[in-house]
């Protein structure tokens, strides 16, 4: 059962210049009780994606086609009023500021009870529930805790905060976009590794958003690598870290400096920059920084199988050449 | 030989402002540091937020107060220094900021910025346009930046225009706070290659500020890894790679995972969260988080230990035998 | 090497007026403003009639070829005292709101970066300032040294002072915490340095903004106290005292009235659209949003 299933998405935002394409035909689907890790660097079209899926866009963003389907519906064709419903309800969100999610001059536990407004239970029901979400994220003391303000905690306290209260709802699929990249990276691990647990014990499926691999690797069933706003390679975790089919992959991989293991002065990076979303090059987008470009890439190529479950857009799978 | 950079029990204290009903106090971010760093080498301070690192930074850069202790450059204390004479040092001390946009004035175009230190130390005979290009060659941006301003330039160019401003008066201690953050993953490295290719070329020492391990890991002679204001370990960037002996540099070096699913993790997991500087821990400071902690780290201060290219402050550090490690 | 020139950055005036023309408010109040500062300016050469010579024989007249917007009971030409007017109320203008910037700019430059004490004292003269309230103030200056132009000026001055020197000292004491000051005291840049370069550039913006919006206050202001009899004095033609004049005659010559009024809300509408677009326009980061 897919919880998440996108096809064929693509958005543009309207600028001065023209249009701009920030996602071009991607397909992503999140299965049911996994999780699923975006990679990409700035400019790869992450945000914009997270945008569509809960349909907050910028006013100039539209969407030129596609459908994102949520348990079968079309999340781009429901109406207003429905969309609100499931939002924080059913598609939870945890985002990269754990300063600025909170509501200042309100209580932690105040908060955590707006968040149960669509239940009928009593107050104090609520609260107990509030405190075993807090306690489950890892925070100790968590009834005396849940009368405090949002500044009396640090920032990662405040994550674990927001994460117990996105996962209050029991959605089917929580959003959390770079969770943890403000945090340290002590902190950082403790996080995923209670993310992991919580994750087991409700039974939701996750799409995880980060540009640390290490994490990804960590964390996540399966990885979607993007760039430029395209999707150019997919599939387990296993076999995109291992058997990287994608020449933006390789390279990511390399420029990881947890992956270099011998000490160098020169360390590996991927040269040349993002191409212009508005005036984009015929042919495949990572052709002008690509080590392995060659006469077919003037041809835009189309995710292909390198093996069974794991795709990537590159004319180097069917050629056959070593990946 | 002496090193050019000599730093001896430095404290930063900060005042604390109290409350209606509590009174001020104050504290140390930075408390007991010592550390050298040789001419031409690159040392790095790693910790993480609240670690001191930045302030440590300030401290020597002149913009932070020192409270007690030494820092001695080329065998000259600059502590107490009075801003006037400190001023002629800023052109062989140099920084670079965090922020690499915002630590560009944003009304000034990318050639009146990296000129200005010209400017500033009264050398306005010389050809400004001529070291504009030079510097802009440098760092390897293009001469027609020199017309762009800070919000029309990507975080990495700014990054570059920062090397630039800094390196214009042939510096001898580049001073870097988080060279590569907000930078991606695969523009990271051209920060870092560009400074060791610099240091090569123009033979100056680097002191770089950073959270992340693996950005030290190529580019530095030795690293001092702080917690909560002090160093707990430093040595030779090698040996505390290869043989970390205190608990909290072994935690952090598992806290980098590996982009590898099978990856064999050596997993020190840490307990709670970091303590505040305003209720420093009794004993050893770590001994919150710490999960080899035993009663006595909780009441005694350890002492610093140095054994070989690498020193330590724990009372149960690691040993290592075949590459092996053996927590106490 | 060097005799090709490095690029020349844009500079900062053309790109705010580049971007000014381009937004349809800016151009509008653009527009409005260069017709009331030029008419002012030029009034001598483009003022049909001396704006105080009395005609007593031609007077009350309706608009016609020969006066445009009509004569006032004791038959001086309306447009004429209308331009002449405008130039009245830029006299005031200008030098209040030039006064009260300049001196709002140094006093709050000071009080935001300098020590404390100097602060303290800042804000309290300020605050002192701003506890008077304007028309009080105003009146007990009058009656003091009697009414005239450069009273007005004075007492407009006096109270907007508060208003620069506190929106500059804010903006100081946020813009001292930012990395690039820090960055410019790491380079050894002295405080005057940081000061004139660094600071300044990044006040005038906001500040530009707040002066043009003022400037249809004082204006107004002026004209309230003349209006009263207690700001510029007769003969002298101002937009408060045809309001003044025509006050009395709004049965039987209305355009006088209407002559005196629609200066002023011209003023209004001219100076806050240009205002308002300064505002989106000095900012260089918000300059041309979405064009990237």
């Amino acid at each position: 059962m897919t919880v998440l299933d996108i096809q064929g998405l693509s958005v543009s935002y309207g600028t001065p210049r023209g249009e701009l394409r920030a996602l071009r035909d991607v397909s992503l689907s999140v299965p049911e009780r996994k999780i699923v890790g975006i990679v990409g660097e700035s400019g790869c079209g992450k945000s914009t994606l997270i945008s569509a899926i809960i349909r907050l866009m910028a006013p100039n963003a539209r969407v030129r086609s596609g459908t994102v389907r949520f348990n079968g519906e079309d999340l781009l064709a429901l109406p207003e009023a429905r969309m609100r419903g499931l939002r924080g309800t059913e598609i939870s969100m945890v985002f990269q500021d754990p300063m600025q999610t909170h509501n200042p001059v309100l209580t932690v536990g105040r908060q955590m009870i707006d968040i149960q407004y669509r239940d009928k239970r009593s107050k104090a029901d609520k609260l107990k529930r509030a405190a075993e979400m807090l306690a489950l994220v890892g925070i100790p003391d968590a009834s005396a805790r849940l009368n405090q303000y949002p500044f009396e905690f640090s920032g990662g306290m405040r994550q674990r905060i927001a994460i117990a209260m996105a996962l209050m709802a029991r959605p089917s699929l929580l959003i959390a976009d770079e969770p943890t990249t403000a945090l340290d990276a002590t902190l950082e691990v403790q996080i995923i590794k209670r993310l992991r647990e919580l994750q087991d014990e409700i039974g939701c499926s996750i799409l995880f958003i980060s540009h640390h691999l290490g994490v990804i690797a960590e964390l996540c069933d399966e990885v979607v690598v993007m760039y430029a706003g395209e999707v150019v390679e997919a599939g387990s975790v296993r076999d995109v870290f291992h058997n990287p089919a994608h020449p933006y992959t390789r390279a990511l991989l390399e420029c990881d400096p947890g992956h270099i293991k011998e000490k160098t002065r020169n360390l590996p990076t991927i040269p040349g920059n993002i191409p212009d979303l508005v005036s984009l090059p015929g042919g495949c987008i990572f052709a002008d920084r690509c080590p392995q470009r060659h006469d077919a890439c003037t041809e835009h190529p189309v995710l292909s199988e390198a093996s069974a479950g794991h795709r990537a857009a590159c004319h180097l799978i069917k050629a056959g050449a070593p990946a | 030989m002496s090193a050019l950079l000599d730093i001896k029990d430095v404290v930063v204290r900060f005042a604390v402002r109290g409350g209606v009903f509590s009174s001020a106090g104050s504290i140390d971010a930075v408390s007991g540091v010592s550390l050298s760093i040789e001419e031409g080498k690159t040392y790095g301070i790693v910790g993480e937020s609240g670690s001191g690192k930045t302030t440590l930074a300030r401290a020597v850069a002149g913009l932070h107060h020192a409270s007690e202790g030494s820092i001695l450059y080329r065998g000259q204390e600059l502590r107490d220094l009075p801003e006037a004479q400190f001023r002629k040092l800023r052109r062989e001390i140099v920084m670079m900021f965090q922020d690499p946009i915002g630590s560009l004035s944003p009304r000034l175009s990318v050639k009146s910025l990296i000129t200005e230190p010209f400017r500033i130390q009264g050398m306005k005979g010389r050809d400004l346009d001529a070291e504009a290009r030079r510097l802009l060659a440098m760092v390897g941006l293009p001469p027609e930046f020199a017309a762009r301003y800070p919000y029309q330039i990507s975080g990495g160019q700014a990054r570059r225009v920062g090397v630039a401003r800094a390196l214009a008066l042939d510096p001898k201690l580049l001073i870097a706070d988080e060279p590569t953050a907000g930078l991606d993953v695969s523009i990271q490295g051209e920060m870092l290659n560009l400074l060791a290719r610099l240091q090569d070329e123009l033979g100056l020492a680097i002191m770089i500020i950073t959270h992340n391990l693996n950005v030290v890991r190529h580019i530095t002679d030795r690293v001092g890894i702080m917690y909560l204001g002090k160093l707990v370990e430093e040595g030779e960037t090698d040996t505390v790679f290869s043989a970390p002996r205190h608990p909290y540099t072994l935690a952090l070096l598992a806290a980098n995972p590996e982009p590898d699913p099978d990856a064999q993790l050596m997993r020190i997991e840490l307990q709670g969260e970091p303590p505040s500087i305003l209720n420093r821990p009794t004993g050893c400071e770590f001994h919150t988080r710490c999960p080899f902690a035993q009663a006595r780290c909780s009441t005694d201060v350890p002492s610093w230990q140095v054994a070989g290219p690498a020193a330590h402050r724990c009372h149960l550090p690691a040993s290592w035998e075949q590459d092996k490690v053996c927590p106490a | 090497m060097s005799d090709t020139s490095l690029p020349k950055p844009r500079s900062e005036m053309g790109e705010i007026l580049h971007h000014l023309l381009r937004d349809p408010l800016g151009l509008v109040g653009l527009v409005i403003v260069t017709l009331i500062v030029g008419s002012a300016l030029l009034a001598p050469w483009i003022a049909p009639y001396d704006p105080i010579a009395m005609n007593i024989p031609d007077r009350l007249q309706g608009p016609s070829a020969a006066h445009l917007l009509g004569t006032d009971q004791i038959g001086r030409d309306t447009f004429s005292r209308v331009i002449w007017g405008g130039r009245v109320a830029l006299q005031v203008a200008l030098p209040t709101i030039g006064g009260a910037v300049a001196i709002g700019l140094i006093l709050g430059m000071a009080a935001g970066y300098g020590p404390k004490w100097l602060d303290t004292l800042i804000v309290l003269f300020f605050d002192t300032l701003r506890s008077f309230p304007t028309v009080m103030f105003a009146l007990a200056v009058v009656a003091l040294v009697g009414p005239s132009l450069n009273t007005v000026i004075f007492v407009i001055m006096a109270t907007s002072i508060p208003t620069y020197g506190r929106v500059v000292r804010t903006l100081t004491l946020s813009l001292k915490e930012a990395e690039f000051i820090t960055a410019e005291r790491a380079l050894g840049a002295s405080t005057l340095r940081i000061m004139g370069v660094h600071l300044l550039p990044n006040v005038l913006g906001p500040l530009a903004v707040l002066a043009a919006m003022d400037i249809p206050t004082v204006v107004g202001l002026e004209a309230g106290l003349s209006f009263l009899g207690m700001g510029v004095r007769p003969p002298t033609p101002s937009w408060g005292s045809l309001l003044n004049d025509g006050y009395s005659l709004i049965r039987n010559t209305p355009w006088l009235i209407i002559a005196g009024g629609i200066p002023l809300i011209l003023t209004t509408i001219g100076f806050t659209f240009l205002g308002e677009a300064l505002r989106d326009v000095v900012d260089p980061k918000l300059r041309g949003k979405g064009g990237k």
